[in-house]
């Protein structure tokens, strides 16, 4: 029994201590748990019951419908629409951005003059908001005075309606995001490139190896998990896309470049139907999480850490 | 050596201890103290309130002890105007300070509407008419009825100009109060059309004689009109005229052709009627088989306008202060010319709202001003709207105003308003795309009406459940 006791208290005591070891650690993270509790996944929760409300902003009664709203979104055609167009808007934007910005970090990471300057330039867009980047690029690419129109002009062809051809808007709008934007995953692919050690270049410098070689054997398949992770985050950024079509376009020609969160914010705001602007915002997560499943199922596992 | 660290790192009971009872100390401070400092506190330092969210545009008027809060849209050259007005008010009422928050009209119907539901909106705010169902549906406007002297208020009922001011009445209540009222014209650049052998003075009398003069007004890089053969229509220098804002040329119109949007009982769309059809192919006409008006989408007719190389462009009373900045523009406005059958043109108002919510001095203080900016519809005028009263409209200036005497004229004789709706923005929203569709020949006319009608029937049966 005395034993017993004796053993219990010794327990009760390592607890005790690790408890406080933990301690520490649950308080460093308490401020951030507080707000993202409060923030994130609140809301979240809050949405999921929404979505099965006929929820009104000002409405006097918010009856329960089970999943009548996300019956309805399935039977929606301008869901469907602005998703179809979310798609490959996200898509297109987030290849020509890995690309472009891994371009631009090799090419500034080569001992050139003026390579702070370069990569100062190259990020500087990102700085702008996206309301000030949709106005230039709105004036640059206007059929009349637009600075782009005009050059064309010049070698004698005609003014392109950019911004107002169903085919040309969602890649218009795509590249003026990468314009926007490359500078960040062109930082991410600088860390990333930096982190190859350079004896495996000498090495194959040594064998020979010519530049492209080099590229395709030794940097791509070692920037692996940079790429994943610059195509995994830039495809998540811009299935949100909001900003650039819905100042530059305002969703058209007709619901040409509408996006899936335009469509939604309108429902919520604009229609003030929260119920089913939760529901769409559901759907959308649910997208996203399925396209960056497959990402991880595709490129995760050639992956060489 | 890892493990020793960490224990190092880690706090001890009596450090827990404290900071749990600093803790606990801390919240039950916080959770006793005053949710406002005093409103005197002689000589004792105020805690500030936080700042609000800083909003594009803010003015405050006066220093009187009962503050005022008014939002509203106007962030253009209009913006200015009211905001004079509200100074003038303020100084004229000692006792009252109002701050003047300005914001883009999208972002203002969104902080309005999150105002309204948290239960903290402003006292006075700005909307147009067509908003009344939608929000006195819900509750949340204040029945404007003892401001009018039939009640014994302030504000000569009869003086208020129709058609407007009967929509204001909402199932037998009145809403708001109107300053003003606002639509649809034709603005002419004089020495374009001049140029083109036409008087300035004289509106077009039927559709062909419109047609006709914008295509000879419309010119390209040769020097080539629009009824001349070898006329270019890839190098347009100068356009004959222009649809400008989709929704309201169409509603204009398709009231011209006798048509509307819904039917009065508010149960029927009719984008699938004649009137609809009409009215659609007319611009689309104009556009691709007379070549007289742009391709809409990516047109900036403003600045076309501004930069002198548009002849005559249908846009809304507002545009004066905006001609005003470009001196080198000489111009002119007509009522709307006629397209169809009927004259017609499209009409709005802004209109004074306060909400459901406010009692006692603010109350007191939002109707004073709404008075003052009713009474001083004159002052108003210089935004280049309307003034919403008979007698104000009597006492326009043609010198000063010609713009706004025309369209005073204009709204009285042919003005027409969208059918108002609990859902009317909803509503909008569902045609409105179609319409730039058609327009822009992504779709053709059948299948954009056709679409538009099943959208918005679909809105009007869900609002009728």
């Amino acid at each position: 029994m005395g034993i017993g006791a004796g053993a219990a208290r010794l327990v009760a005591r390592r607890s005790f201590r690790g408890w406080r070891k933990a301690l520490s650690g649950y308080l460093f993270i308490a401020p951030f748990m507080f707000f993202f509790l409060l923030f994130v996944v609140g809301p979240i929760f809050f949405s999921l019951y929404m979505s099965v409300h006929r929820w009104e902003l000002l409405g006097r009664s918010r009856p329960f419908i089970g999943l009548g709203n996300y019956q309805e979104m399935l039977t929606d055609d301008l869901w469907w629409l602005s998703l179809r167009n979310t798609v490959y808007f996200a898509v297109f934007t987030a290849a020509c951005n890995t690309v472009v910005s891994l371009l631009a970090a090799l090419a500034v990471l080569r001992p050139i003059r003026g390579q702070t300057f370069y990569r100062v330039i190259f990020y500087a867009p990102v700085v702008l908001s996206v309301a000030v980047m949709g106005i230039i690029c709105q004036w640059l690419l206007n059929t009349q005075f637009g600075f782009i129109n005009y050059v064309l002009g010049l070698v004698g062809i005609g003014r392109v309606n950019w911004l107002g051809t169903p085919g040309t808007v969602i890649p218009v709008l795509g590249l003026a995001t990468v314009w926007w934007g490359f500078g960040f995953p062109m930082l991410v692919f600088i860390a990333g490139l930096q982190n190859i050690p350079a004896h495996l270049y000498e090495a194959a410098r040594i064998d020979g190896a010519g530049n492209l070689p080099i590229f395709f054997r030794i940097t791509l398949p070692l920037l692996q998990p940079t790429i994943l992770f610059v195509v995994a985050t830039q495809l998540i950024a811009h299935f949100q896309v909001f900003g650039q079509s819905y100042i530059m376009t305002g969703g058209g020609p007709g619901r040409a470049s509408q996006t899936a969160i335009m469509y939604l914010y309108q429902t919520a705001w604009r229609f003030y139907r929260m119920g089913y602007g939760s529901t769409l915002a559901i759907g959308l997560a649910v997208v996203i999480i399925i396209f960056t499943l497959i990402q991880f199922r595709f490129f995760g596992e050639r992956i060489e850490y | 050596m890892m493990s020793s660290k960490l224990s190092e790192q880690s706090i001890t009971r009596r450090e827990a201890l404290r900071l749990g009872v600093a803790l606990v100390g801390v919240s039950l401070l916080a959770g006793c103290a005053p949710a406002k400092p005093p409103a005197e506190p002689a000589e004792v330092p105020v805690v500030a309130e936080p700042p609000t969210v800083p909003t594009p545009i803010v003015a405050e008027a006066g220093k009187g002890a009962t503050e005022l809060i008014y939002w509203n849209g106007l962030t253009g050259s209009d913006g200015v105007t009211m905001v004079e007005m509200v100074e003038r008010f303020a100084e004229e009422n000692q006792d009252v300070s109002a701050r003047v928050e300005m914001m883009a009209w999208d972002v203002y119907y969104d902080k309005l509407l999150t105002s309204l539901v948290s239960g903290y909106p402003p006292d006075l705010f700005l909307l147009h008419v067509s908003s009344i169902p939608q929000f006195a549906d819900k509750g949340v406007l204040k029945p404007s009825d003892p401001l009018f002297d039939v009640n014994g208020g302030p504000l000569p009922l009869k003086d208020f100009a129709d058609p407007v001011f009967s929509e204001t009445l909402y199932e037998g209540t009145r809403y708001g109060v109107v300053i003003d009222n606002h639509g649809w014209g034709f603005w002419i650049n004089t020495d374009l059309v001049s140029a083109g052998g036409f008087d300035p003075a004289k509106r077009p009398e039927s559709a062909a004689e419109f047609i006709q003069m914008a295509q000879v007004l419309t010119i390209d890089k040769n020097g080539k009109n629009a009824t001349e053969s070898g006329f270019d229509p890839g190098n347009v220098e100068q356009w004959g005229t222009c649809i400008s804002w989709m929704r309201v040329t169409f509603l204009t119109t398709l009231f011209q052709f006798g048509g509307n949007t819904v039917d009065l009982a508010r149960n029927r769309a009719l984008f699938d009627q004649e009137p609809a059809r009409q009215a659609m192919q007319f611009w689309h006409d104009m556009v691709y088989k007379h070549q007289g008006a742009p391709t809409p989408s990516g047109f900036d007719s403003w600045q076309t306008m501004a930069a002198g190389k548009l002849a005559m462009i249908p846009e809304g009373s507002w545009m004066r202060n905006f001609l005003l900045e470009h001196p080198q523009i000489n111009w002119k406005v007509w009522k709307m010319p006629p397209f169809g059958p009927q004259p017609a043109t499209w009409m709005s108002a802004h209109v004074l709202y306060m909400p459901s919510t406010i009692d006692g001095a603010r109350l007191d203080a939002a109707t004073k001003l709404s008075v003052y900016l009713s009474d001083h519809g004159l002052d108003w005028a210089e935004s280049g709207q309307v003034p919403a009263r008979y007698s104000q409209q009597e006492q326009l200036d043609p010198e000063k105003y010609p713009s706004t005497v025309v369209f005073a004229e204009a709204f009285r004789e042919m003005g027409k308003f969208e059918p108002p709706h609990v859902a009317l923005i909803e509503l909008q929203s569902a045609y409105e795309p179609e319409l730039d569709a058609m327009w822009n020949d992504v779709k053709p006319i059948p299948d954009g009406l056709r679409d538009a009608n099943a959208r918005v029937q679909a809105i009007l049966d869900r609002a009728a459940t």
